[in-house]
């Protein structure tokens, strides 16, 4: 697997010589294009279509990111996994109302016991006040099986996210980055410009792991295919979000990595990370991807990268009716 | 789910006629367009063997649903040459070349096989007689059913596995 | 796995060497490369070498290790090229 590039400064990409050249304000900067699996651009960046069909022949897609670090789009080489059949099944899977429901289930039962995760281990290291939190997660939970529509469903996710945020002031001690509501668009205080930085980071890369298997990114199960360009990504990172996005939150505000001057105004309003703290953001993003775990069944390290991608390969089998999905709980 | 099925019969070329000595559910993935990952390792080494041996004699030719990857004339007859990596899993080279055979038979050309095999610096030649004629038959006939499976055949561990650009999908 | 390329060529060819290596692997001085590589992509990147070089005269060296945490690294200077992934 390689790797992912991020782009802040402002410059020029570039082909030269058959690879990738940055030309930035720092001089000239070749990136390995055999090892570069993708390019996430932040900064004032200019390209040519001479550089986008050199993207499209080496399969590695570009994300865009506006000034506040909100994602923009994607290029997305040629598909170059396309199976009609695989498609056909998973537009089937959506179209069947149980068997959509069924799924929708499955994911949000995956990322509730997730959010349990999470509180279980900050309560293991003391922190007592998280039972109530964990038993109405966990009430939610229970409700999962009577609800029989993906609306019903998508409420007890809510709730369950609800109960679950509220934990949040006790894990990091609230004061500078007090939780209070969950504000979107624009993010009204530094837990939430976290949170929303952070998530956006995460359907990229389920994104850009489901290109790399069979299944359509634009059909989701419990995010309605309808509105939105691309669905099933934001489904996978239902699962990731808890493991991923809040403990890197934790960790960061816990060990004062990220402080309050690495936030700034918005200028219509909202609060946002300055450049600075998305870059401590996004390596420490970075270096949790590539951290790895023991998959039992393939038998050797997965990096959770390469396990988002395991998950989507985990849903192509369960619509292709080879073998039931079963979300990845995370171990610790 | 159950996947449709289709109303066109699978097209068999030579890969699914060597997949189906190795794995039929790697048959059906094939037979379905789910194609693995192109940069799995198995797959970027077996490109380069591919494209960096006996780049004199290499004039890859399609014929039907079938690529050869040599095909010369050797003492006034026709020879197409196949190459593979290893010889660990021979069988399934050798009928895939004598389906070749037998394509170009049903087209009235007579030929010889030859398995290369460039790492070993081995060759081996493969004949077409009336017996792999009509085991290649009941070989069509298997993978015909196994691509109007409606669910992929289970996955079952053997000793390909570990070499197999499938396996993250099968394993996960 | 970690490798490091580095390589002695004639004249004509140091372009063409750097023009590969820097295809696969970061360029991190004079003729020195490195970077982590998977086992198909270097026998990529040494295919290309081979078809490139004098083997008269010139020559490549590969040094591998399974992975970068068994290697060490002190520049002592300047560092020429700063490899990150954020740019």
């Amino acid at each position: 697997m390689g790797k992912t590039i991020y782009i802040f400064s402002a410059g020029e990409l570039k082909r030269k010589e058959n690879t990738v050249v940055f030309e930035g304000e720092d001089g000239r900067k070749f990136l390995p294009v055999e090892t570069t699996d993708e390019l996430m651009i932040f900064g004032e960046v200019s390209l040519n279509k001479r550089f986008l069909e050199f993207c499209t022949v080496s399969h590695v897609p570009l994300h865009f990111f506006n000034h506040h670090g909100y994602y923009q789009g994607s290029y997305s080489p040629r598909e170059f996994l396309n199976s009609g059949a695989t498609i056909l099944a998973q537009a089937a899977c959506y179209l069947d109302h149980e068997k959509r429901v069924d799924i929708a289930r499955r994911i949000v039962c995956g990322a509730m016991e997730n959010m349990a995760v999470v509180l279980n281990y900050y309560r293991r290291r003391g922190n007592e006040s998280l039972v109530s939190m964990l038993s109405n997660i966990e009430s939610y939970k229970g409700k999962l099986d009577k609800s029989d529509s993906v609306a019903e469903i998508m409420g007890l996710e809510g709730n369950g996210r609800e109960a679950y945020y509220s934990a949040f002031d006790h894990i990091t001690g609230g004061g500078p980055f007090a939780f209070d509501v969950r504000s979107r668009r624009p993010p009204q205080n530094r837990m939430n410009a976290l949170i929303s930085f952070l998530n956006s980071m995460c359907y990229v890369t389920a994104l850009s792991q489901i290109y790399r298997t069979h299944l359509d990114p634009r059909i989701g199960f419990l995010h309605e295919t309808n509105f939105r360009r691309f669905s099933l990504n934001l489904d996978v990172a239902e699962i990731f979000k808890p493991i991923l996005v809040d403990r890197i939150i934790f960790s960061l505000i816990n060990k004062k990595v990220i402080q309050a001057k690495h936030f700034e105004d918005g200028p219509s309003g909202g609060i946002y990370l300055q450049e600075s703290g998305r870059k401590i953001v996004v390596s420490a993003w970075e270096e949790r991807l590539q951290q790895t775990i023991d998959h039992p069944r393939l038998k050797r390290k997965v990096s959770y990268r390469g396990l988002m991608r395991m998950e989507v390969h985990k849903l192509e089998k369960h619509i292709l009716g080879d073998q039931t999905y079963e979300p990845h709980i995370s171990g610790w | 789910m159950a996947v449709p099925c289709f109303s066109e019969p699978p097209r068999i070329g030579g890969t699914l006629v060597w997949y189906f000595s190795i794995c039929h559910r790697e048959v059906w993935f094939m037979s379905h367009g789910i194609e693995p990952d192109r940069e799995d390792d198995f797959l970027v080494m077996g490109r380069l063997i591919d494209e960096n041996s006996y780049r004199r004699d290499r004039h890859s030719v399609s014929f039907g649903d079938n690529r050869f990857d040599i095909v010369k004339v050797e003492d006034g007859t026709l020879v197409v040459g196949e190459v593979k990596k290893s010889s660990r899993s021979i069988d399934a080279a050798r009928l895939q070349l004598a389906h070749y055979l037998y394509d170009l038979w049903k087209d009235g050309i007579i030929a010889k096989g030859q398995l290369l095999f460039p790492k070993e610096k081995r060759r081996k030649e493969v004949e077409l007689t009336e017996e792999t004629r009509h085991r290649l038959d009941g070989v069509y006939e298997e993978i015909r059913e196994i691509a109007c499976m409606a669910a992929p055949p289970k996955a079952v561990k053997n000793r390909f596995c570990s070499v197999c650009a499938y396996s993250d999908l099968c394993w996960s | 796995m970690f490798v490091i390329m580095i390589y002695d060529v004639g004249e004509r060819r140091v372009a063409k060497m750097l023009k590969i290596g820097r295809k696969y692997l970061n360029w991190v001085q004079n003729s020195v490369l490195e970077g982590e590589l998977s086992e198909g992509l270097l026998a990529k990147l040494k295919a290309e070498v081979k078809q490139k070089i004098d083997h008269e005269s010139d020559s490549v060296i590969f040094y591998t290790w399974r992975s970068e945490r068994y290697t060490a690294r002190e520049v002592i200077g300047i560092e020429r090229n700063e490899i990150n992934i954020i740019v």
